[in-house]
């Protein structure tokens, strides 16, 4: 079973869930431009209700990232 | 209506800033009201300008449909002084203006906010800074520029911000990281707003409101507490009721037809509307009573059947949740409203309800109470004749001209309201009319009725489109209000003489509503086209 964020990446950058992995970057992928990322910050906020400061948006320039930032503040995925 | 076209609606969005969280509210709206698909393209980042004069090529696909969301702080990039601010709003209508004139579709656009990072400068009245004095007057400067554009729709952006608040509008996060200023819950508020603008367009709206008397209109129980008892006025709870009626009184002079079912004896209902100090809504302004001890549901079909008008242009409010349920199983195309147990919610009751998005206020809206009122003066004077000798009686006149560009939008109007005596029911945008309007071949008629009860003004469309002797009647309707006087046969004969055509071919679109319009053509000379499914006249 994916985890949410899996989903919400998989549904935002329009790519397969079996094909998202904590890799995947604005550096290494295409559609994940600035209007994305303003996007996927909405979608996460909204979904884990939580509110992210630009320092954290900052760090968050991978999946894997985002995952350690949500990690830090205690959101269970 | 919108709902029945298969093509998506196609949005273009023009913005002094980042707006495209805009397609993801905006299209779970239309999923949520179930109408239409639609698509929505932005048109690049803070080029207002050159967008709307470049409107042919800016979008893809030619939209339906343009959004401009603006802020003036995007657009003054110089000190903000008063001529600077006078310049750039005079640039910016220029824009529209320009806009308007090469697009066909409708165009929405936001009013003016208050640049909302300069409040920190407001410390008091005395010192009230030089920007936010000039914010002030271009406040003003900028709602007269564009509410005197011709049709364009403003969103109202500024009621949205005040009822969240300026915090809550704004995510500073998203300004600094994205050029993006607002907030998700801003953006929800307005996209809604938007798909409300678009979707009025077509809809027929609600026509008449009908209201309970006890616990409604006032209070408390006529029939038990008395005139002195009920609570209407300017203390709680009657000073709930009081606003309410105010809220209605408004509905009222927009033209909403107001009438009571309530289940009383009539001559206590009717001492408070002609005696009651506090009361608002006094007998006049309503045009149908029924109060008495049957149904409401069919007190509720007798007032439609009085007024002329559809059983689901109707709103009904009541207190009593058997009453509403009664009516709504009874007659489902009512809009019921429950009266709200917590009582200061009344008077805002219709906000957030789209029912009355009627967009243009038209001088028959206003008049419309006083014409219903002497359709009862003229129905007791119905009774005592024969039809011939009522007719006769009327002394109608009816007048049938082309469309002056001033006519177009209670055309429109009538367009997209008119249900029973429309015999294609197309409906159409002001800006489809305006179109067909300017278009060589097509002629837009219509038809003012006057008779010795009051003048009707303009009740009756006809749109034809002319191929050399042969006018094909695209469009052919009159006002329930207006019939059955014989001005829709005077009113045929009128078009076709105007059109100087020797072939008119007409057709008859079956609708759920227009059945009284069925053997309209054929009862005037008209004969019917099996193979082909149309109707034609030679002269």
């Amino acid at each position: 079973m994916p985890d949410a964020l899996t989903t919400l990446f998989a549904e935002i950058l329009e790519i397969d869930e079996k094909d998202i992995n904590d890799d995947i970057s604005p550096k290494n992928t295409s559609q994940w431009d600035s209007l994305t990322s303003m996007h996927l910050i909405a979608a996460i906020e909204t979904t884990f209700d939580i509110y992210l400061s630009t320092k954290e948006i900052a760090k968050m320039d991978s999946i894997g990232m985002v995952r350690q930032v949500l990690k830090e503040k205690n959101v269970t995925l | 209506m919108i709902g029945m076209t298969d093509s998506p609606l196609k949005i273009g969005v023009i913005a002094s800033f980042t707006a495209e969280p805009l397609r993801h509210h905006i299209n779970q709206i239309f999923k949520q009201k179930n109408v239409t698909k639609c698509s929505v393209e932005f048109a690049p980042f803070n080029q207002i300008h050159q967008t709307c004069y470049g409107i042919e090529t800016a979008f893809e696909q030619t939209p339906d449909v343009i959004v401009l969301l603006w802020r003036l702080e995007d657009l003054i990039d110089s000190s903000v002084t008063a001529e600077n601010i006078k310049e750039t709003l005079h640039n910016l209508v220029s824009a529209i203006k320009y806009l308007r004139q090469h697009f066909k579709g409708t165009i929405i656009i936001n009013n003016i906010i208050r640049p909302w990072l300069s409040r920190h400068d407001s410390t008091s009245i005395e010192q009230k800074s030089a920007f936010l004095a000039q914010s002030e007057n271009a406040q003003i400067f900028a709602n007269q520029l564009i509410g005197n554009i011709d049709d364009i729709l403003v969103l109202d952006i500024l009621s949205l911000m005040l009822k969240i608040g300026c915090d809550k509008a704004h995510d500073l996060r998203k300004w600094y990281l994205y050029r993006q200023p607002w907030s998700e819950v801003f953006w929800s508020l307005i996209s809604n707003q938007t798909a409300r603008l678009i979707t009025a367009q077509k809809r027929s709206a609600k026509k008449c409101i009908i209201l309970d008397a006890d616990n409604t209109l006032w209070g408390g129980v006529i029939g038990e507490d008395g005139i002195g008892g009920i609570n209407i006025g300017n203390d709680f709870p009657g000073n709930t009721y009081r606003d309410f009626q105010k809220q209605l009184l408004i509905l009222q002079q927009k033209g909403i037809l107001l009438a009571i079912a309530s289940k009383n004896n009539e001559e206590d209902v009717f001492e408070v509307l002609d005696k009651h100090d506090a009361i608002i809504l006094k007998r006049e302004h309503f045009v149908a009573f029924e109060i008495n001890w049957q149904s409401k549901a069919v007190s509720i079909q007798n007032i439609a059947k009085k007024l002329n008008i559809g059983i689901d242009s109707l709103v009904f409010i009541d207190d009593n949740p058997k009453e509403i349920a009664e009516v709504q199983s009874l007659n489902p195309s009512v809009t019921c409203i429950l009266v709200p147990d917590e009582i200061t919610s009344l008077p805002t009751i219709f906000n957030g309800l789209d029912l009355f998005d009627n967009l243009t206020v038209t001088d028959e809206d206003l008049n419309r109470t006083s014409l219903v009122r002497s359709e009862d003066i003229r129905k007791q004077a119905e009774v005592t004749m024969t039809a011939e000798e009522f007719l006769s009686s009327l002394e109608l006149e009816v007048a049938v001209f082309k469309a002056d560009e001033e006519h177009l939008g209670r055309i429109t109007q009538l367009i997209n309201k008119t249900n029973q005596f429309n015999l294609t029911t197309l409906r159409r945008t002001a800006d489809e009319v305006k179109t067909l309007w300017q278009s060589p071949n097509t002629l837009i008629l219509g038809m003012n009725l006057k008779d010795r009860f009051g003048d009707y003004g303009l009740v009756g469309v006809a749109i034809l489109k002319i191929e050399k002797e042969t006018a094909i009647l695209d469009t052919f309707l009159m006002s329930c209000r207006a019939l059955g006087r014989g001005a829709e046969e005077e009113f045929l004969k009128q078009a076709i003489n105007i059109s100087a055509c020797s072939k008119i071919i007409g057709n008859f679109q079956p609708t759920l509503k227009n059945q009284l319009a069925k053997d309209f053509l054929q009862s005037q000379g008209f004969h019917f086209d099996n193979s082909k499914n149309i109707y034609v006249f030679c002269k």
